[in-house]
């Protein structure tokens, strides 16, 4: 018979999600190991984004005077962009730039090993280079435990949270996860390029520890997703994200599309001169809430990308606070349905309760229709052009023949790009709808 | 934390492992070198190593003792092998962290480290066998085996392929089977007597997989420190101990003021300036001479070629960072 250690609870994956709920659960006094298949915490997360951490003010107090961070943003830009043009909407924002300030870029590698070193001073353990390797269940088929590749030992405990990231295998295995389906799911990938921190603050406009967040739209051959660039102290990310079964259907490789993003005339003078320090690729959830699994069954919760909490609604992009605040509502969960004794799915089911309480679920809830009005073919492929092009009309000096008003310019701008004036009223009531 | 060990008579495998950052990030305009604390890690010569004192141990139904020099962050990888049901000891090493730190350390004071080694085995008994990793596969001087050999008064072999307890000879003599690369593929077998140093390269054997429970245990066990080894007193060594290696940066030769050659024949200036019918100093013999004996002898030549800034005084506070 295989060995085995018994806990309280088995948390699988030391991510933002498993971490925090490591740490809810040694907070409350409960014996709780995590397993994390990477040689130690975030070596094996790709990310390229920006960290949220409003959500820690209550988890970690004061966390941004010891979190590693790459650079505050404190200047979000949004751009539009056909093959040679570009319209961005930038904000900037000193409030960003000083405490308790509002996201940030980090390297996984430094925020996740800080986040599960929280949990492991709390009591939490962790077993790295350790893959669960499936569940064990009972003799009623509840959840008990999992098996490790270490020989086949088990880890036991009345609660198995899943953190172990999108695809989970284990929610897969219990039956929470249905067969993937390839539109819920874009392939992010980024380029990670070395750039000297006086070169960054000079080309972004910012100073010390400022940093900038550019998110593109239009700059993926048609296919529905987006671009991406953030700076980090002495690099830049730069990447985008498209959907998987159109990606699959242009035949275009996702490092083409990095490279035509790196050679547009708005990025290219940004970039001149970088290295490239690695490429990376992953996949990211982005069905949202219609797509999520159930989050509870006998014995097991769900959190984190795992159950499919990225918030990808054009104007929010967030994944890591989700994490972090689903991981900790699972933690808390878990500690009282231990407490109560009663670790079945409907002992469990506070999860859900306290998930749809805060952001968590609220922001999926209502935001629930944004993936698809974000990612739909007007969006993605004609309304960049579109308004690139009635930017040029509006700022293109014509004399000596005389301005052309607005509405001449906007019809001209939607015939080009085949969008009837109608069509482009209903996505403004739609867009309003869901995000007004 | 001081030492007082029982000195049980099973017999004594050392694995004295070098714990290193194995990705670390080079600059290649001026060659600093960036390390990681989450990088550290055993290098494949050191992994087999570990490997090889286990496998041996269990074949003499003997102690496996892992030691690794260096700073706390060793013990992440000192907890591996706690796992593996080696016991394990750190001994507290140079390494601030820096750049000059790392630079110190390419060109160490391995005799240094070897006799506190051997210090810091004492207490645990003479060891039968030690195993490294065969340094000079990924970097370092390679230097330490052989130091330490010469601390323990042992055998050494070195740059082994293979490496198992050897047939008994008729006696109750130990001695130790190996095997090392010649050139054209061939291969040289050797009888290593005990005690012995054997370093091996990262090839033959893989480190076994500690077991869940074991894992668990070492996450909480506490690393044992060696006291803290006598340091050599900077600057003091010159003619006689390890050349010391400054911080790296880029290198820019001083400029040199020559007055303007006194002719009115351009082509007599030009000579001048090339020198080219000047007859030149003959080469400097040197030796032969001890290695520390040829890199002064070298500093000595760039100084008084205005390579170099005049050394200070030996025992003063730079005198370290300057050569």
């Amino acid at each position: 018979m295989a060995e085995s250690a018994d806990f309280d609870a088995v948390v699988v994956g030391a991510g933002p999600a498993g971490s925090s709920a490591a740490l809810a659960l040694a907070r409350a006094g409960r014996s709780v190991v995590m397993v994390e298949r990477g040689p130690f915490p975030g070596s094996k997360n790709v990310y390229g984004g920006v960290v949220y951490g409003r959500v820690l003010d209550d988890i970690i107090p004061a966390w941004w005077s010891e979190v590693p961070v790459e650079r505050w943003v404190v200047r979000r830009s949004t751009m539009m962009m056909t093959e040679d043009q570009s319209l961005a909407i930038d904000y900037r924002s000193h409030a960003w730039g000083v405490a308790p300030y509002n996201g940030m870029t980090t390297v996984r590698s430094h925020f996740d090993s800080w986040l599960a070193g929280k949990a492991t001073e709390a009591g939490a353990r962790l077993v790295t280079s350790t893959v669960a390797t499936g569940l064990v269940r009972d003799g009623a088929g509840r959840v008990i435990g999992v098996r490790t590749d270490r020989d086949g030992a088990e880890l036991h405990a009345p609660v198995v949270i899943a953190c172990d990231g999108v695809n989970s295998l284990l929610a897969k295995e219990a039956g929470l996860l249905p067969h993937a389906e390839a539109s819920h799911y874009t392939l992010g990938v980024k380029e990670v390029l070395d750039l000297p921190a006086e070169v960054i603050n000079d080309r972004f406009g910012v100073r010390g520890h400022e940093g900038v967040d550019i998110e593109i739209l239009g700059c993926t051959r048609g296919i529905p997703g987006g671009g991406f660039l953030y700076t980090n102290a002495e690099t830049v990310s730069i990447g985008v994200v498209a959907s998987l079964p159109h990606l699959s259907d242009a035949k275009v490789r996702p490092e083409e599309l990095i490279a035509d993003l790196k050679a547009h005339p708005s990025i290219a003078p940004l970039l001149r001169g970088a290295t490239l320090r690695e490429y990376a690729a992953h996949l990211i959830p982005e069905g949202g809430y219609d797509t999520m699994p159930p989050l509870a069954t006998d014995g097991m919760l769900v959190a984190g990308d795992s159950a499919a909490m990225t918030l990808a609604a054009g104007l929010w992009l967030e994944g890591v606070n989700f994490a972090i605040g689903s991981g900790y509502a699972a933690g808390r969960a878990a500690d009282r349905a231990v407490t109560a004794g009663d670790c079945s799915a409907r002992g469990l089911a506070s999860y859900r309760a306290d998930l749809e309480q805060q952001f968590v679920l609220a922001d999926h809830k209502r935001l629930r229709k944004a993936p698809a009005l974000v990612l739909s073919e007007r969006i993605q492929q004609r309304y960049p052009g579109l308004l690139c092009d009635l930017a040029e009309g509006m700022f293109t000096v014509t004399n000596p023949s005389p301005k052309a008003g607005g509405l001449r310019i906007t019809r001209a701008a939607a015939a080009k790009h085949g969008v009837k004036l109608r069509e482009l009223a209903a996505d403004t009531l739609r867009g309003l709808r869901i995000f007004g | 934390m001081s030492m007082s060990h029982p000195v049980p008579t099973a017999p004594l495998v050392v694995a004295c492992l070098r714990v290193t950052d194995l990705r670390p990030e080079v600059d290649l305009l001026t060659g600093s070198v960036r390390r990681d604390r989450l990088g550290v890690g055993l290098s494949a010569p050191d992994a087999s190593a570990l490997e090889h004192a286990l496998r041996i141990a269990e074949a003499w139904s003997g102690r496996v003792l892992a030691v690794a020099a260096g700073p706390r962050s060793v013990e992440t990888v000192l907890r591996d092998a706690v796992a593996l049901g080696a016991s394990v000891l750190r001994i507290p090493w140079d390494d601030d962290g820096s750049d000059h730190g790392f630079a110190a350390e390419l060109a160490g004071d391995e005799q240094s480290l070897a006799r506190a080694i051997g210090a810091a085995l004492v207490p645990f008994g003479t060891p039968d066998l030690v195993v490294c990793g065969d340094r000079s596969v990924d970097r370092g001087t390679g230097a330490l085996p052989a130091f330490l050999a010469h601390e323990l008064h042992a055998a050494q072999a070195l740059g082994l392929v293979a490496l198992s307890p050897g047939a008994a000879d008729g006696t109750s003599r130990r001695v130790l089977d190996a095997e090392r690369r010649l050139d054209a593929g061939w291969r040289e077998q050797l009888v290593v007597p005990l005690p012995a140093v054997c370093s091996v390269e990262g090839a033959g054997v893989r480190l076994r997989r500690a077991p869940l429970s074991g894992v668990l245990a070492a996450e909480s066990a506490v690393i044992p420190t060696s006291a803290l080894p006598p340091r050599p007193a900077a600057g003091t060594g010159r003619g006689t101990g390890p050349v010391l290696v400054g911080a790296t940066r880029v290198f820019t030769p001083r400029t040199r003021v020559l007055p303007a050659p006194e002719s009115p024949d351009p082509r007599i200036r030009l000579l001048a300036l090339t020198g080219a019918l000047v007859a030149h100093d003959p080469p400097t013999v040197v030796g032969p001479v001890g290695a520390a004996e040829a890199a002064d002898a070298l500093l000595d030549f760039l100084v008084r070629h205005g390579y170099l800034e005049e050394p200070p005084v030996a025992g003063s506070p730079t005198g370290a960072g300057d050569r």
